[in-house]
């Protein structure tokens, strides 16, 4: 689909129908409104759920890493991998999408697959929706992402006048409409039109929220260039090291093993961790890389926008701004790429 | 059918060797074999305590039994210390590259170690004492603290030294009244005669500090970066390149390491800390 619009749309007034149908065949989960904006929960039943404008506030990585799980025991086999039955999830974004493929390319690596997400992965129906009304922490756009999807989902949702125009965009999703045909119409004829008009309107949004921030094409470059800048120091003044930003992030997937012991049995446990943490990079002899907050903010910069691309190929960072909302101190990662931009240009 | 990365195989402790007042050798044997190439390492489990990266001290082609060599450094290590014979450990691996020992063939190994950082080294020694006439030579240069700190003290002092085309001298950086030989840290028993950098490789392994200053030697020696090999120590977790804790730089110390030549790391600030 790639984000096309074609010219025989389908359609739905309402997203009950589709909400129930998807629920009727998996597990669902969905966004519930709260204060701070929407948060993915299981599905209870129809009442109150909300076509969410942006993201979440909590990251589609704890359905597919939870916060700590169980991946092995001594003796063997008191841990199996996942029971997890087949699952969607309604209410995710063009940069929650982005954010799978960087989880894709750490746990789905080589030959070194890592079984538990893996078997999460694969049971993953993923239900997309353009962002409507982009929020002030936003910022896709200055990394070159787009507020409507490019491909990589199972169903897509856009909103339109009267209702939803809903697209697959696998043969997951083009086979869940088969089977639910009767719940799809077909879109009015402005529908394609409108479509597009809000998906500009959104785009839009997001220039004027990130007005005075630069677009990032160079992110690597600046970082490499900026290493020692003055930045890191500044903004290690105002964090807290509440680590939220790496727990909200939907692409840091740092994590830590663990023992727990039981009566017969010993679980061997899997447990998000944060590179923010002052002894996360400690070695038993006590050296460790990364003893000044500056620096492990920078390291996480660095791996967001350096390692990761040497690596893999793309950044790991998708701008959904989680980071920026949950900040407790301050910390901007916007205003720390800008610092180095302005760096850059002016030769410092 | 994906392998569980995370899951142990069961080993049993079957001998414990004391190689100083805080290093002990165990002698695990594993519930089925666990072939490893030198200079790669596993993660060795406390069931119920948690897991710790070692290489092996021994030699890869007995791979029915591994000799680990462990400092007690933190809490795993401090109750491995003690554990008794017969006691159940868990094991993953093989995990990281290992030493290229083809890369080392035709070629002087000049091998420079200091404390516990003899126990990779003794397992790649062992590899190459296997025919060290497809080496030019291999000059060893090993440190420790004190002479009660030296580790494998019987092999140093009795069948290393004499091993055809082995050339080894030991150093400490105290003595007390028994110790005969040569006083101060491993770079100063490094000489730029001891072997021509145009035709040789460099091995190091230690603590990070001596690593760092024994890499400014080997440069002033003239040794070319790619043809210095560091063991690197990073608190590998996970050791499948996953869980983030021993990056360096873009690296992954636990699946494109261990062992790293300075050319690959030299880019980096702040390797050593």
């Amino acid at each position: 689909m790639s984000g096309e619009i074609g010219e025989r749309l389908l359609f739905v007034e309402t997203l009950d129908g589709l909400l129930e149908a998807l629920a009727s065949e998996r597990q669902l989960y969905v966004p519930r409104a709260v204060e701070a904006g929407h948060l993915l929960v299981p599905y209870e039943g129809l009442k109150g759920i909300p076509f969410n404008p942006i993201r979440t506030i909590n990251p589609i990585k704890e359905l597919l890493v939870p916060i700590c799980e169980p991946v092995a025991s001594m003796p063997a086999g008191m841990v199996e991998c996942p029971d997890a039955e087949p699952f969607a999830v309604f209410g995710l974004k063009p940069c929650d999408l982005k954010a799978i493929d960087i989880l894709d390319k750490v746990f789905l690596d080589r030959d070194l697959e890592d079984s538990y997400y893996l078997a999460r992965r694969a049971l993953i129906m993923l239900v997309c929706s353009d962002c409507t009304e982009p929020g002030p922490s936003c910022f896709c756009n200055l990394l070159g992402g787009k507020p409507y999807p490019d491909g990589h989902f199972d169903l897509n949702i856009s909103k339109v006048s009267g209702g939803f125009v809903v697209q697959a965009g696998s043969r997951l999703g083009k086979e869940f409409m088969e089977r639910h045909k009767d719940l799809f119409g077909q879109a009015p004829q402005q529908a394609g039109a409108e479509i597009l008009q809000r998906r500009k309107n959104a785009e839009a949004a997001l220039g004027r929220i990130n007005s005075e921030w630069p677009y990032i094409s160079r992110a690597k470059e600046l970082l490499e260039q900026g290493y020692e800048h003055q930045v890191f120091e500044d903004q290690g003044k105002v964090c807290v090291e509440c680590q939220a930003c790496t727990r909200v992030c939907p692409t840091c997937h740092c994590f830590y093993l663990y023992d727990a012991a039981y009566k017969e049995y010993f679980l061997r446990m899997k447990m998000w961790d944060s590179c923010i943490r002052r002894t996360y990079a400690q070695v038993a002899g006590g050296e460790n890389p990364r003893r000044m907050l500056s620096d492990r903010l920078r390291h996480r910069l660095m791996h967001k926008f350096v390692y990761f691309p040497d690596r893999y190929g793309l950044q790991m960072c998708v701008g959904c701004g989680r980071c920026i909302d949950a900040e407790t101190g301050g910390v901007d990662i916007r205003d720390i790429l800008d610092a180095l931009v302005k760096a850059d240009v002016n030769g410092k | 059918m994906v392998t569980n990365l995370y899951q142990p195989i069961g080993a049993k402790i079957v001998r414990i060797v004391d190689e100083s007042p805080a290093i002990k050798t165990f002698t695990v044997v594993p519930e089925r074999p666990m072939p490893f190439k030198t200079g790669q390492f596993v993660e060795l489990a406390l069931p119920g305590v948690g897991e710790a990266p070692f290489t092996p001290s021994s030699n890869p082609s007995d791979c029915g039994q591994l000799e680990i060599t462990i400092m007690r450094a933190g809490h795993v290590t401090d109750l491995l210390h003690r554990s008794v014979p017969g006691q159940t450990v868990g094991l993953r691996g093989p995990l990281g590259n290992g030493y290229p020992v083809e890369a080392f063939v035709g070629r002087h190994v000049y091998i420079i170690g200091g404390g516990v950082g003899l126990a990779p080294i003794r397992s790649l020694l062992l590899t190459l004492f296997e025919d060290t006439s497809r080496f030019r030579s291999i000059v060893c240069r090993f440190g420790a603290r004190t002479p009660d700190d030296l580790i494998y003290k019987q092999a140093l002092f009795g069948p290393w030294q004499k091993v055809p085309g082995v050339h080894l001298r030991v150093t400490v950086d105290k003595a007390d009244g028994s110790w005969k030989g040569h006083v101060g840290v491993v770079s100063s028993i490094m000489h730029p005669t001891d072997v021509d950098p145009r035709d040789a490789v460099a091995v190091v392994c230690g603590p990070p500090i001596m690593m760092k200053f024994v890499t400014v030697k080997l440069l002033d020696f003239g040794f070319r970066p790619a043809d210095i090999y560091l063991s690197m120590e990073k608190n590998m977790s996970c050791g499948v390149g996953k869980c983030g804790h021993c990056m360096i730089g873009s690296y992954y110390v636990c699946t494109d390491g261990p062992v790293f030549t300075y050319e690959q790391l030299r880019k980096y600030p702040n390797i050593w800390g």
